[in-house]
């Protein structure tokens, strides 16, 4: 943390205003893995909101990364409104069984109550003391599942595609109820100051048709992101996979940024709503991240950067999506050390000379 | 009668069109008929799984499209399976299959093998999160001639390196073709654990590995 001479607020501000900054902002997305840093068990996540909120703060105060955000798993609401999950002692929670199995079980499920149930209570906890812990440091988010996901583990994933065709009267009454959890879990965050961030994975290209998507998921994704609007707070969308075919549907939602994982392009996700939209993105977390070398990571990393640096809404080098549990420290920092030397603003000739240097590196390790 | 390449044509269409729940009927039709079972599999269900796998690598089917299509074809075969002749069913090699320990991501697991199936491969399907010794056990027990990885999560891709080094201690990898998939991966990693070859869809994945097998034209 030491290596940078601005908070994350400062330089937000400081970009956001055309001043002079230290350096682009960089979320590696280190997810569980703040349990690496923290040095705790990530099962205590599960239970103990203040373990959250310091581990956040530890990987801050590592890394330097711009983020802080509270977020575990994709199924604490699913969780909360019956499904059933593992939580493996020291990995991240995973879905057992939905929370129904038949359609007419749908009318029965009720929204989660975020102060009640499941490990909700524990997460709108951790936002206080995450809060508190982040004052004068940079802003915290709030990571909620979109409604079109949540729906898939209330009822099951194979099961729920297939109703995608079959019985859209379920999907809907799913995603309906999904949406009351959504904006009570949201409202519950920007209560405490925490801006929502919202993840859809079931929405990409890589697993539903566009078609599908904006009959079925945008427009409960429209109504939260609208909710969080009416309060004041504009949240970062992120969906994993191909999103190409959806970039104009969610940057028409007045987002404010879209984050796009490794097999999305910057460059072209920059032509087609870079006008709209922050972008955010896209080194990949499991080549490149965890199974990379730190000269792999250096590529990555450039590249992005000179991709989306001169995106006209702004971007934030980051992962294309969460980075593996055990992403070695070493990458995260070379990944970190790469945005702190191409430096703001950003000179491309500069990122085109280290670019090359390192590719050449590559090759003569190849060699 | 009804006519066989009416009822052929009508079958493929079933597949390609969704329609799994009308598949049975219009089977059960042509074998009352009297016609061959395997005609109606090869030109008919397989036919129209190819078409909907087109469809898949052209953009206009996802994954819902894709489930649902192999139901019908599944639904088609159930009736055709005991009038087909012993043979009929495996034309290629067999191969196991299975997602990784430390993911229960199976989705793309189950495309591969529903496009391996079509194109005439006989699979053994471990499901998901499988140790890599039960990979290892089920290609000595099968006789498989191939292995399909599969893995979503970043942090089991690890555990496909560990099928193809137990498959060497065990001697046994120069007899079997290691194929691997899913989202974390790329071709470089791979070559880097030792498989044979990556895909970055179902549909490339039979056409890799026919070409491994030298089924290819």
């Amino acid at each position: 943390m030491a290596k940078d001479s601005m908070t994350p607020a400062e330089r937000g501000a400081a970009i956001a205003n055309g001043e002079q900054a230290d350096r682009l902002p960089c979320n590696p997305n280190i997810a569980n893995g703040t349990a690496r840093v923290y040095g705790c068990k990530i099962s205590e996540f599960n239970s103990d909101p203040q373990t959250i909120a310091k581990a956040q703060m530890a990987t801050y105060e590592r890394f330097g990364s711009d983020s802080l955000r509270i977020f575990t798993d994709l199924f604490t609401w699913a969780e909360a409104m019956g499904a059933k999950v593992v939580a493996p002692e020291d990995n991240t929670v995973d879905l057992e069984t939905p929370a129904v199995r038949t359609i007419e079980d749908i009318d029965r499920l009720e929204p989660a109550d975020p102060y009640k149930d499941g490990r909700l209570p524990v997460h709108i906890e951790s936002m206080k003391y995450l809060k508190e812990y982040s004052e004068g440091i940079m802003g915290c988010s709030a990571g909620v599942v979109g409604p079109f996901t949540n729906a898939f583990f209330l009822y099951g994933v194979d099961d729920i595609l297939k109703l995608c065709h079959k019985n859209k009267e379920a999907v809907h009454k799913l995603c309906q109820v999904s949406l009351e959890t959504c904006k009570a879990y949201a409202a519950a965050a920007m209560d405490i100051g925490l801006g929502p961030t919202i993840s859809e994975p079931m929405s990409s290209c890589t697993v539903v048709s566009p078609k599908v998507f904006r009959e079925l998921s945008l427009p409960y994704l429209k109504q939260l992101v609208d909710f969080i609007h009416e309060r004041g707070f504009n949240p970062v969308i992120h969906i994993c996979g191909q999103t190409d075919r959806i970039w104009k549907d969610v940057a028409d939602l007045g987002v404010a940024g879209w984050s796009i994982d490794n097999v999305a392009s910057i460059e072209e996700c920059k032509a087609t709503v870079g006008d709209q939209c922050k972008i955010m993105g896209n080194v990949d977390p499991g080549s490149v991240m965890y199974a990379g070398t730190p000269l792999d990571v250096r590529i990555g990393t450039l590249t992005s950067i000179k991709e989306g640096y001169d995106n006209p809404k702004g971007y934030v080098c980051m992962s294309g999506c969460s980075l593996p549990v055990e992403t070695p420290f070493e990458n995260i920092d070379t990944m970190m050390d790469t945005v702190r030397e191409v430096g703001y603003p950003v000179d491309p000739e500069k990122v085109d000379w280290m670019l090359d240097a390192a590719l050449k590196e590559r090759d003569g390790e190849a060699d | 009668m009804a006519n066989k390449e009416e009822l052929i044509a009508e079958l493929s269409e079933c597949v390609v069109d969704l329609r799994d729940d009308e598949v049975a009927d219009i089977a059960q039709t042509y074998i009352d008929s009297g016609y061959e079972a395997y005609d109606a599999m090869f030109y008919g269900l397989v036919d129209g799984m190819n078409k909907a796998a087109q469809l898949y690598e052209e953009g206009e089917y996802f994954v819902p499209e894709l489930l649902i299509c192999s139901d019908a074809m599944y639904n088609g075969l159930d009736v055709l399976r005991p009038h087909l002749k012993s043979g009929d069913l495996q034309r290629k090699c067999k191969v196991v299959i299975g997602v990784v320990e430390g993911d229960t991501h199976d989705i793309g697991k189950n495309l591969v093998k529903i496009m391996m199936e079509a194109a005439g491969y006989e699979m053994i399907d471990l499901g998901r999160d499988v140790p890599a010794e039960q990979f290892v056990t089920a290609v000595k027990e099968n006789g498989a001639e191939a292995v399909g990885l599969s893995t979503l999560m970043s942090t089991s891709m690890e555990n496909m390196g560990t099928v193809v080094e137990l498959l060497e201690q065990e001697g046994i990898r120069d007899q079997v073709k290691v194929i691997v998939g899913g989202g974390p991966l790329s071709p470089g990693y791979a070559r880097k654990i030792g498989a044979d070859g990556y895909s970055n869809t179902a549909v490339e994945a039979v056409e890799l590995l026919d070409d491994l097998m030298g089924y290819s034209a």
